[in-house]
């Protein structure tokens, strides 16, 4: 049993990889395919869940690929890294048991697994591994296959394929240029200090830092990196593409674009700006700050005109991404444990609400809201679930959203960032408005143009499309009515991300040269 | 001189790419996109080209001629300002950072395999546009 635990990180990501060969193999045999699929997802919930509580009980947890020593790749697997991978892994699951019911079923049975396996596997590589060009590898993974799977099929095609491809290429091109500025960026970084080991290159940058002999060119490549993870996770100047491609995407596959997909560049701006440039971030913290504030602004005013609920919420997604950011830019422990309780809910609301949406959609037949009202009297149960999430991402007591915004806004205040939290405060009103805007249009009220539209679609949602967003709903009202757990964990969390030396022993000193 | 050189090509090639970029065609762009990642090998490939001789990965030993391969790796000598795989200068040996082509192998295959894809794509656009003028590509709001 030890040694099998010893092989968790490599688990997390070669699982997936080989059951996309499998599901290929298996597509003459639909059934079968769905089934083996489902449990290996399921499998990889608990194998990330043991990865969470072996990285609690024993410290940092170190693989190395092939023993190559730090030369070669190493998976390192500390709190966020495995915390992310839980996140991942449970959301994909819910959304892969949505998607049986939702997606079509000819493109669920050729391509949607592999692809769906492959984005798994990218996810949780690039969450795990401790080289900084594997990250970029992983990148590459997880945008050709999420590409793969904004195109994939729903029932009934309310998405024209013409906008899926539209939004797609501008997608592909957006991340092929990022990951150009990224190949830069590393390649610069190897060229300054001779090594692709995250650990390595921090050692080396603050013993030039030390010695004052830190190049300059250092401080460009920070602003790469944070060009490159400001594009995946979508934040002011390169936040265009996100409102074509979430809403354009089947739904199960949004709510992984919008709850976990946006969270690699929060992850790898915490992993690579405190880990490789601590000595620079006093002067790309007021940066990361303002870009965080123009996003929530930005996105914020954008969802408060949008009739289309599905662009609502991808907007509302910019906007909530910039308190995230503006957690990191904050800085200190407590700013960053805000920062974290704040994407862990966000993840599980806001794939919740696209989840719902999904199931609203198929009922209305439409994405305008304005063409929808009075849904309350015909599905109940969706009513409820899309205003657990809403109150969730406005920041109504009783859920998730309420803590994490509320701990945000108390470590701004104990930090004396009086201006930028004032401004977040008054945008935290603006998504009080478009959430129940979007709520009271849907659901209240009658069915408007009933004459030019008809009545609704006799279809309703399945138990299989429900059960998953009861699922996260009972997530939000447990995160926000027990929030100690999570809130302890962000916390160690926090301190490994401010503290690397641990990361850093863990990694160096176990090399057996 | 040759650094010079390459340097010049690497920096005529990225104006090349961001301009066939900036273009409306898409076939256009997507050739930009090919030329931008190949700039980009270029340069990865530039990071392991030294002035002088002082890239080896295996350092023999002491180079006295013997056929003695200690096969240790990779020294880091924070204080002498040797990082690895480059030692300092004055060792004379001549081998050439492996890892770099290594890396440029990857990055190669990954920019096939974004270009097969982008391409197709581009195809499916002109099937379902009629065009290939960025421009026209307006029915998403954004």
């Amino acid at each position: 049993m030890s040694s099998f635990m010893q092989h968790l990180p490599i688990l997390l990501i070669a699982t997936p990889i080989l059951m996309a060969a499998v599901t290929v193999m298996l597509r003459p045999r639909p059934q079968l395919q769905k089934v083996l699929n489902i449990a290996v997802t399921f499998a990889l919930v608990i194998l990330s869940v043991l990865l969470l509580l072996q990285v609690w009980n024993e410290g940092i947890q170190v693989y190395e690929v092939g023993e190559w020593g730090k030369y070669g790749i190493i998976l390192v697997a500390d709190l966020l890294s495995a915390g992310m991978v839980v996140l991942t892994a449970s959301i994909s699951f819910l959304s892969l048991v949505y998607s049986l019911d939702y997606i079509e079923k000819r493109s669920l049975s050729s391509s949607y697994f592999p692809l769906f396996n492959l984005l798994l596997a990218g996810l949780n590589g690039s969450f795990l591994t401790g080289d900084i060009f594997n990250l970029f590898v992983f990148f590459e993974l997880l945008l050709l296959s999420s590409c793969g799977l904004v195109i994939a099929n729903e029932h009934g095609g309310i998405t024209k394929s013409s906008d899926k491809m539209e939004a797609t290429f501008k997608y592909l091109v957006l991340n092929m240029l990022g990951s150009i500025v990224m190949l830069i960026a590393v390649s610069s970084l190897y060229a300054t200090t001779g090594t692709l080991n995250m650990a390595d290159i921090s050692v080396k940058l603050s013993a030039m830092s030390a010695a004052g002999t830190m190049p300059w060119h250092v401080f460009a490549i920070a602003l790469m990196f944070i060009v490159v993870f400001g594009n995946k996770a979508a934040i002011f100047p390169l936040h265009y593409w996100l409102p074509d491609v979430h809403p354009t995407a089947p739904s199960p596959i949004s709510a992984m674009l919008s709850g976990v997909l946006i969270k690699i560049g929060v992850y790898g701006m915490l992993r690579v700006f405190f880990l490789i440039f601590r000595d620079t971030l006093y002067i790309f913290q007021p940066v990361i700050i303002y870009l965080a504030l123009a996003t929530i602004i930005v996105g914020a005013i954008s969802a408060v005109a949008q009739t289309d609920v599905k662009r609502l919420l991808a907007y509302s997604s910019v906007s909530q991404i910039g308190y995230v950011f503006l957690g990191i830019g904050l800085g200190g422990i407590y700013a960053i444990t805000a920062s974290l309780v704040f994407l862990v809910n966000h993840a599980i609301a806001k794939s919740m609400l696209f989840l719902s949406s999904g199931g609203i959609i198929h009922h209305a037949g439409t994405r305008d809201m304005r063409k929808m009202g009075g849904m309350v009297d015909s599905s109940p149960l969706l009513a409820l679930m899309f205003l657990v999430g809403a109150m969730s991402i406005a920041g109504l007591p009783p859920m998730g959203g309420f803590i994490a915004k509320f701990v945000l806004f108390d470590a701004g205040i104990i930090g004396k960032y009086y201006f930028e939290i004032g401004i977040a405060l008054v945008f935290a009103v603006f998504t009080l408005f478009y959430m129940f805007r979007a709520w009271l249009l849907m659901f209240w009220g009658e069915k408007r143009d009933v004459d030019k539209y008809g009545e609704y679609s006799s279809r309703k949602a399945s138990p299989l499309v429900m059960i998953p967003i009861i699922v996260l709903a009972t997530a939000i009202l447990v995160f926000g009515l027990y929030a100690e757990p999570l809130i302890s964990l962000a916390t160690a969390t926090a301190g490994q991300i401010l503290d690397p030396q641990p990361y850093i022993d863990a990694v160096l000193t176990r090399v057996v040269r | 001189m040759n650094n010079t050189l390459l340097s010049l090509t690497i920096a005529i090639l990225f104006g090349i790419g961001t301009f066939m970029i900036l273009r409306r065609d898409i076939v256009k762009m997507i050739i930009g996109l090919g030329i931008l990642s190949h700039a980009v090998n270029l340069l990865i490939v530039s990071t392991g080209v030294f002035a002088g001789t002082k890239v080896p990965i295996i350092i023999d030993d002491g180079g006295h001629g013997a056929t003695e391969v200690t096969g240790t790796i990779f020294n880091d000598v924070l204080s002498e300002n040797i990082l690895a795989p480059v030692i300092a200068a004055g060792n004379s040996v001549h081998y050439v950072d492996p890892l770099v082509q290594a890396l440029v192998l990857t990055a190669i295959v990954i920019s096939l395999a974004t270009t097969a894809f982008i391409l197709i794509l581009a195809y499916r656009i002109y099937e379902e546009y009629g065009t290939t003028d960025i421009s026209e590509l307006r029915r998403l709001w954004g």
